[in-house]
């Protein structure tokens, strides 16, 4: 190989790769305004980057997966944890974090700033970025869960019911907590949607409930499954 | 050194390791903070997010210190010509100091850009534009003046000048997140994986060169098709970033298979550079440089050819993304083919600019050691965090801080293995600002 040789590798190299780059990069500006819906986009959720940038949220927290890796992804946080969590644990870090071995910082936010970021992260959620984070992804349930769909031959929604602290206070069959009410033939009396709405947010339905709301907890597919799984109890 | 304006150098260099020194205390208080609770009052003063932004820039800052000082040690040599004003190095200099100690007292005060990396504020980015700027004009006013062009030149410049014109992408306010990040990487990536590369494969050809006394038309026929590897990998692999931040899902093709050929080009260039040593003509006179060359050669390609191609497919980087497994990439990357590119530089250069034409190597060596071995270390410890939070987390869906839980030992050999690093560092950098020459034993 000579050195003209050499130099003709690396000028169509560059060259070609470069096009690609480019070309994608035109095709992709024309794409993400539908995939981010950029109707969606507006001066609120603006105005709630700028405060994400503001109080460099990033360098602790990722989103879309980048950032600082010392706190939770924040892309689906809305979905996660809801605005009222959002909103509990930006204004009272001290206590929110309390018993966390990770805290953090008290920023003091005015409460317009913090429904500005709630605005944004509610945007950002619903970016089409091909279902990441897999923690929240809707279409999945978890991979204990699949296990012990395979392995012991119950439906899915029985395995959430078992693995995810359904028990600790609810019963079937005698088997169970007695802090919660036992749920043998629960779905005589309720149809699935209804149980999926309460097991949600059990306050939103009933003000006195006393059930901790499981939307933080577990995913809109395990949701349905268990909820399908009780509506079964006849 | 054979021109009186290279001596330019020796300060970009004394200036670039205490900060080197500096990102490695910062370094240690990220990872006291993963695996300690820091209470509530002093997180409110100094939290993580500014400790990060202060480790990570000071990275910044005194890599392009070292590169800046290593082109105006190169350039007088290779046009053969001192450099056009030394004035001008040396005003730069004060003002890129200047800019980082502002930037980094701002840190502490909160004031920043908010965008990872990128945290320093627009004001300041212009001040350090203004000082690309005459670094750029000061070399190419240089090498017009040498009117002796070489491959090695014209890639170094080319790197330099791709460089500067990547930063202008990161410096608008964005509107759209997605967009935002599509851009923040053609900083970060084209950064590291194009312009930086350039500018490495250039000094480290001119390095070899000089001490291996191969032929030029050699070292710069490999060089040619070492950034033609590099940016045909690169500028496309850029997509690798794109898979799940809103872009078109064809970035998940793109990315993936440019990126698994990045290895490539870093292979070859360990490839060349053994194969330079075979044929070498000169008697090498300082072994720990030479070990210096080929420790970066080596840990470029593990850190960031085989870390890298450890996760960039997309069935992979599904469940690592934003994990310490990227962490665990980024740290034996950016030691194995910038931190090690620079120390080789300042271990050929600063001999020769103190006039020493053998020195003492026996400290160096042993930090050399010291730095190497806490480092690989450390891309393990911060793997397997990686792993575990990557199967916990994402996999089982046990939530954030439960797979943080089973991290903190992880985290913990981490800290432990950065205070090893910090040894070498510290016997390094002492090491360097106070060369002596060998002296030879009695008959």
């Amino acid at each position: 190989m000579t050195k003209k040789t050499a130099f003709w590798i690396f000028l169509i190299g560059t060259l070609s790769s470069g096009a690609l780059f480019l070309g994608a990069t035109y095709d992709t500006h024309r794409q993400v305004a539908t995939l981010s819906h950029v109707d969606k986009l507006t001066d609120q959720v603006v105005a709630g980057k700028k405060v994400f940038e503001k109080y460099n949220c990033n360098d602790c927290h990722t989103i879309l997966g980048f950032g600082g890796y010392y706190a939770p992804d924040l892309t689906k946080v809305v979905q996660r944890v809801g605005a009222d969590g959002i909103r509990y644990r930006v204004k009272s870090p001290e206590k929110a974090f309390a018993d966390s071995p990770r805290k953090m910082p008290r920023q003091n936010l005015s409460d317009q700033e913090i429904t500005d970021l709630i605005a944004f992260f509610q945007w950002v959620g619903e970016v089409n970025n091909n279902d990441w984070p897999p923690q929240d992804s809707r279409k999945r349930i978890s991979r204990g869960e699949q296990m012990m769909v395979a392995t012991v031959g119950v439906s899915p929604g029985a395995a959430v019911f078992q693995s995810k602290g359904c028990m600790n206070c609810h019963s079937l069959a005698g088997t169970g907590g007695t802090f919660g009410p036992a749920l043998d033939g629960i779905g005589a009396k309720l149809p699935a949607e209804a149980i999926e709405k309460y097991v949600r947010d059990p306050k939103g339905v009933n003000p006195k409930a006393l059930m901790p709301p499981q939307k933080e907890n577990l995913t809109g597919r395990e949701l349905e499954e268990v909820a399908r799984f009780l509506a079964n109890l006849k | 050194m054979e021109y009186r304006s290279q001596k330019v150098a020796y300060w970009y260099f004394a200036a670039a390791l205490p900060l080197f020194v500096l990102q490695i205390f910062l370094g240690l208080y990220l990872a006291f903070s993963y695996t300690f609770t820091v209470p509530q009052s002093v997180v409110d003063v100094f939290p993580f997010a500014t400790a990060r932004a202060m480790h990570t820039n000071l990275l910044v800052l005194w890599l392009l210190l070292g590169f800046m000082g290593g082109t105006y040690y190169i350039i007088p040599e290779e046009t053969r010509n001192e450099l056009y004003s030394e004035k001008i190095a040396y005003f730069q200099l004060v003002v890129l100091l200047i800019t980082g100690v502002v930037a980094l007292v701002g840190f502490l005060f909160g004031w920043t850009q908010g965008r990872p990396l990128l945290e320093i504020p627009t004001a300041l980015d212009i001040v350090v534009v203004v000082g690309a700027l005459l670094f750029l004009f000061n070399v190419a006013m240089t090498m017009i003046q040498g009117k002796n062009w070489t491959t090695l030149q014209g890639t170094l410049l080319g790197g330099l000048v791709f460089l500067a014109l990547l930063y202008l992408f990161g410096i608008p306010f964005y509107r759209n997140e997605v967009i935002d990040w599509y851009y923040w990487w053609w900083v970060i990536h084209l950064w590291v994986e194009g312009a930086w590369e350039l500018i490495t494969a250039s000094i480290f050809a001119f390095v070899l060169m000089k001490m291996t006394g191969v032929e030029r038309e050699v070292v710069e026929k490999w060089l040619y098709v070492e950034i033609g590897l590099f940016l045909f990998t690169g500028l496309a692999g850029t997509g690798h970033h794109y898979y799940w931040i809103g872009a078109p899902k064809y970035w998940l093709w793109i990315g993936g298979i440019f990126s698994a050929l990045e290895p490539l080009p870093i292979l070859l260039m360990l490839i060349d550079t053994m194969m330079h040593v075979r044929e070498r003509k000169t008697e090498i006179v300082n072994r720990l440089t030479w070990t210096y060359a080929v420790g970066c050669a080596v840990l470029h390609l593990i850190g960031a050819g085989v870390w890298g191609f450890l996760h960039t497919l997309p069935q992979i980087n599904y469940y690592t993304h934003g994990s310490q497994v990227t962490v665990s990439h980024g740290h034996l990357a950016f030691f194995g083919a910038y931190a090690l590119l620079n120390l080789t530089t300042f271990y050929y250069a600063m001999p020769k600019l103190k006039g020493i034409a053998e020195y003492d190597d026996r400290r160096g060596t042993w930090g050399f050691w010291i730095m190497c071995s806490a480092m690989t270390l450390m891309g393990l410890t911060f793997g397997v965090a990686g792993v575990v939070q990557a199967y916990v987390e994402r996999v089982l869906g046990l939530g954030y801080m439960t797979a943080q839980s089973y991290m903190r030992l992880w985290m913990g050999a981490t800290l432990f293995l950065g205070v090893i690093f910090l040894l070498g560092v510290l016997t390094t950098v002492t090491d360097l600002l106070t060369l002596r020459p060998k002296v030879r034993a009695q008959a």
